[in-house]
């Protein structure tokens, strides 16, 4: 189910938000919260919701494993074996068709042709986003961070949580731990007008901004080859503001949910165009997941702590595996490795790049941005490759379709991306200038949703 | 003055002061009143706008385009029943000629092979993506191999298919049509796709009374460009959004109402033999129409996506059910079958080229049909491959046939 579908927002979250309020207890809102997170999680397909019971149950008897042993042999075993278990699932069904043909180019490499079958895997949606919920829960339950919950049907509210469950943000358990504690004692008067408010703001930037970006950028791009430079840019520009706009749009519209129910779910986009260095990028994009790399690989790894040389490295294998976190090829792995490099050169010569004025400095990071979104983009080193020589050498070809429409949400996207508030810098009280707006954003969005053209999340391959 | 007129205020605003904060109070409900009610105008009228930009965008629709559904792209004139020339809805765009497609002109251009393709709704296409129904795909298919059908003579330069069907045509509607209103357009190949199924309806068809009255012609009245898109958005939502366990209860539900609505035997429950005589002669008297006007038919068997898939779909057969209510499921899948074995037989008979486009859609996935009997772009496709070997080859049989006179003329 997609928040942008007629089936979420006229049945499922009206259902889940009245039944919800109707109930008082703190265990019937924790059973009704994962009862419907698991509805929303099969609606994809059933099977995957025993995946994901699977990987409550383990992280939850690690969680009690943390309460009731201290010798730190039983600990480590509590907090090895679960994510050895999170991550094989992880494996199997992301990686696994990935590792087989990857063994057989470096078999081919070294002159053995073997055969290696392709699995016949579908990736369960959302399988990164919980994998890493329950991992962060029991890496911080061993570190003492948190106190691990007594309480399953807490614990699988956290898991299952629809709002957070299939694109994230990856919301740690100590960040709305307070939150699911207090669940019984809500206003449900409180937060209704920001989790509107913040719910249509995510559903115009995902159906009106995102989706007209992509109504021109996926036909262009699936005929790269016969581009001309100008079309490629366009192409380009057009997806680094489609996907910024698609995800962003997602997590906004995950916090305006979570406000619905009285959780606050944590900002996970802070205007990252606006960034002007690529330390300053990774503080505002994907926020929630640089920094569970950066506290659970980053900083364990050794951080900058063990002089230059090593700092780098770690940067480099952070953002390597970031990268492969992203998908199963090696352009994910390339693309975060171009950002492992960027953050190191940043490291090494970031005093001449900060003397730089701020509108060059922006423009810069931005355009590094674009660079990296090629390969992130691209199925195949080859199409990369290919989009990059007709952005850089000029081409003669053809634009993108109704070129002077893309313009026109070209520069409203990039107005919005890089000069406009995001949402956590808006303000929600409105009075009735402001509900006239917020009223005419949603119906127009809801004109498309319900003209059964808006797609699925980007983010949801991941 | 101070002293009598302060106990006097005090008098005079005693009384005044609930009834005061009770008009505020009404007056600021009124307010709030107004407010959710101009909120509502405001929803309202932004949902309906952006409705009618997105098809402007998307199709360029017109904002106040009169057209509010397929039925509005037919029309019932002197010449019987046919497309509406010019009009548009949604993807389906009609051309000046009332067929779907893009502009023609009224006679081919020199070195430029016609073909019509007639039929129903599954020629007139449905479910696929603008520009991908069989006949564009047709289209697309005779000109990438124009140069490659080695019976065609140099003057043939490329095809124009134009694509005359629409839904529910029966084949005597065709036969009219082709009479009265194709002759002309010097097609060089009629592509008949019968819908055999349609002899399953209440009364077997027949051919659309013809309209002189002239209201054909006359415009659309201005009210109709006011009908709520948004209201028919909703309703198409709705029933995509019905799971199939619900939609297809209520479908068997309204096919067993139609059916108790009617006397026993009724229904349909074997193979009607007069509905497929009437089918057969309906079928030899199109096709001699055809010739008379100077072209030449190709026929087509018709496909269906139960053919050669034994364990079919239940819930589609109760979808096909609803629209034939007076078979059975079981009988309308039998008369597809019968029918295609009468369809290749006139055309054995009648030296006709036949294409058994039922065996091949049998042999392509599911994922072929978007229901029933619609194709998806895939179907379309596969549709347009069978389609163009079929009249390459009667183009081929053409020019054959043709070649002894020439010799003859030139002798």
């Amino acid at each position: 189910m997609l928040f942008n579908s007629f089936v979420f927002i006229f049945a499922f979250l009206p259902v889940t938000y009245t039944v919800f309020w109707l109930l008082r207890t703190s265990r019937a809102r924790y059973v009704w919260l994962t009862a419907t997170g698991y509805v929303f999680y099969g609606y994809w397909n059933p099977r995957f919701c025993l995946l994901m019971a699977f990987s409550t149950l383990v992280s939850y008897s690690a969680g009690l494993g943390f309460l009731r042993w201290t010798d730190p042999r039983r600990r480590k075993l509590c907090l090895v074996v679960p994510i050895v278990v999170d991550l094989s699932l992880l494996a199997f069904f992301k990686y696994a068709n990935f590792g087989l043909q990857t063994a057989r180019g470096v078999a081919h490499v070294f002159g053995a042709d073997v055969s290696v079958p392709h699995l016949d895997i579908i990736l369960p949606v959302g399988i990164s986003f919980y994998t890493f919920h329950t991992i962060t829960y029991i890496v911080d339950s061993y570190r003492g961070v948190i106190r691990p919950t007594r309480n399953f049907f807490e614990f699988s509210t956290y898991v299952s949580l629809f709002s957070q469950l299939v694109a994230g943000p990856i919301v740690r358990f100590r960040q709305i731990e307070e939150d699911l504690e207090a669940i019984a004692a809500h206003d449900r008067r409180r937060w209704i007008q920001r989790g509107v408010s913040f719910f249509v703001i995510g559903l115009v930037e995902k159906v009106l901004v995102a989706d007209t970006l992509a109504a021109f950028v996926d036909p262009a791009l699936a005929s790269y080859a016969s581009l001309s430079t100008l079309g490629a840019w366009m192409a380009m520009l057009g997806y680094s503001f489609q996907l910024y706009f698609d995800f962003s749009g997602y997590s906004t519209m995950a916090v305006g949910l979570g406000y619905l129910f009285g959780l606050r779910i944590p900002q996970n986009f802070n205007s990252p165009y606006k960034a002007t260095d690529p330390s300053d990028f990774w503080r505002r994009w994907h926020i929630s997941l640089s920094s569970v790399l950066r506290d659970y690989l980053y900083i364990p790894l050794g951080g900058n702590r063990d002089g230059t040389w090593r700092t780098y490295r770690n940067l480099m294998i952070t953002m390597l595996l970031g990268g492969l976190w992203h998908g199963a090829s090696w352009t994910f792995v390339f693309w975060g490795g171009y950002h492992g490099l960027l953050l190191s050169l940043y490291r090494a010569y970031g005093k001449a790049w900060d003397a730089l004025p701020h509108a060059a400095r922006q423009a810069g990071m931005f355009l590094l941005a674009v660079v990296g979104w090629v390969f992130f983009r691209s199925s195949t080193f080859a199409m990369a490759l290919g989009v990059l020589r007709t952005m850089f050498v000029p081409t003669s070809g053809v634009l993108v379709a109704q070129p002077a429409l893309a313009a026109m949400a070209l520069i409203a996207a990039g107005s919005w991306a890089m000069v406009g508030p995001n949402a956590f810098e808006m303000r929600h009280e409105y009075r009735l200038p402001g509900r006239l707006v917020l009223a005419s954003g949603f119906a127009t969005a809801l004109a498309i949703v319900i003209g059964l053209r808006s797609s699925p999340f980007l983010y949801f391959q991941f | 003055m101070a002293t009598t007129s302060a106990p006097l205020n005090t008098k005079l605003s005693q009384p005044d002061a609930p009834d005061v904060r009770r008009d505020e109070r009404a007056r600021s409900a009124g307010t709030g009143l107004a407010g959710w009610l101009l909120i509502v105008l405001v929803f309202v009228f932004s949902v309906e706008f952006a409705c009618r930009v997105e098809d402007w965008v998307m199709y360029r629709m017109p904002i106040l385009s009169r057209y509010r559904s397929l039925d509005d792209l037919v029309v019932r004139d002197a010449m019987g029943m046919h497309g509406r020339p010019n009009a548009r809805f949604e993807k389906w765009v009609m051309n000046d000629l009332g067929m779907r497609g893009p502009p023609t002109t009224k006679t081919p251009a020199p070195g430029t092979v016609r073909v019509i393709t007639v039929g129903a709704s599954e020629t007139f296409g449905l479910r696929e993506s603008p520009n991908r129904e069989y006949p564009r795909q047709l289209e697309d298919s005779l000109n990438a191999q124009v140069s490659r059908v080695s019976c065609s003579r140099p003057e043939i330069r490329r095809f124009e298919v134009l694509n005359a069907a629409f839904a529910g045509m029966g084949l005597p509607t065709i036969e009219q049509d082709v009479r009265n209103r194709l002759a002309p357009l010097g097609a060089k190949i009629v592509v008949i796709y019968p819908s055999p199924a349609s002899y399953l309806d209440e009364q077997a068809p027949a051919a659309a009374r013809p309209d002189s009255s002239g209201q054909a012609e006359q415009a659309m009245p201005l009210r109709r460009a006011l009908y709520p898109r948004a209201l028919s958005r909703m309703r198409e939502q709705l029933k995509q959004a019905l799971p199939e366990v619900i939609k297809t209860p209520l479908r068997a539900r309204q096919t067993r109402a139609m059916v108790a609505a009617h006397p026993p035997g009724w229904r349909f429950e074997s193979v009607p033999s007069d509905r497929l005589a009437q089918y057969d002669a309906d079928l030899r008297r199109l096709i001699g129409t055809i010739r008379r006007v100077g072209a030449t038919p190709v026929l087509v068997t018709h496909a269906n996506e139960f053919v050669g898939r034994p364990s079919a779909d239940a819930p589609m057969l109760i979808a096909w059910e609803k629209f034939y209510p007076r078979a059975t499921g079981r009988t309308i899948i039998a008369v597809d079958s019968v029918a295609r074995a009468l369809t290749i037989a006139a055309g054995a008979d009648s030296g006709v080229v036949t294409v058994d486009a039922a065996r091949t859609l049998a042999g392509q996935p599911l994922s072929a049909f978007a229901d029933f009997v619609h194709f998806t772009d895939l179907g379309a496709s596969v549709m347009a491959g069978v389609v163009r070997d079929g009249v390459v080859g009667a183009v081929c049989s053409a020019v054959e046939s043709a070649a002894p006179a020439d010799r003859g003329g030139a002798r």
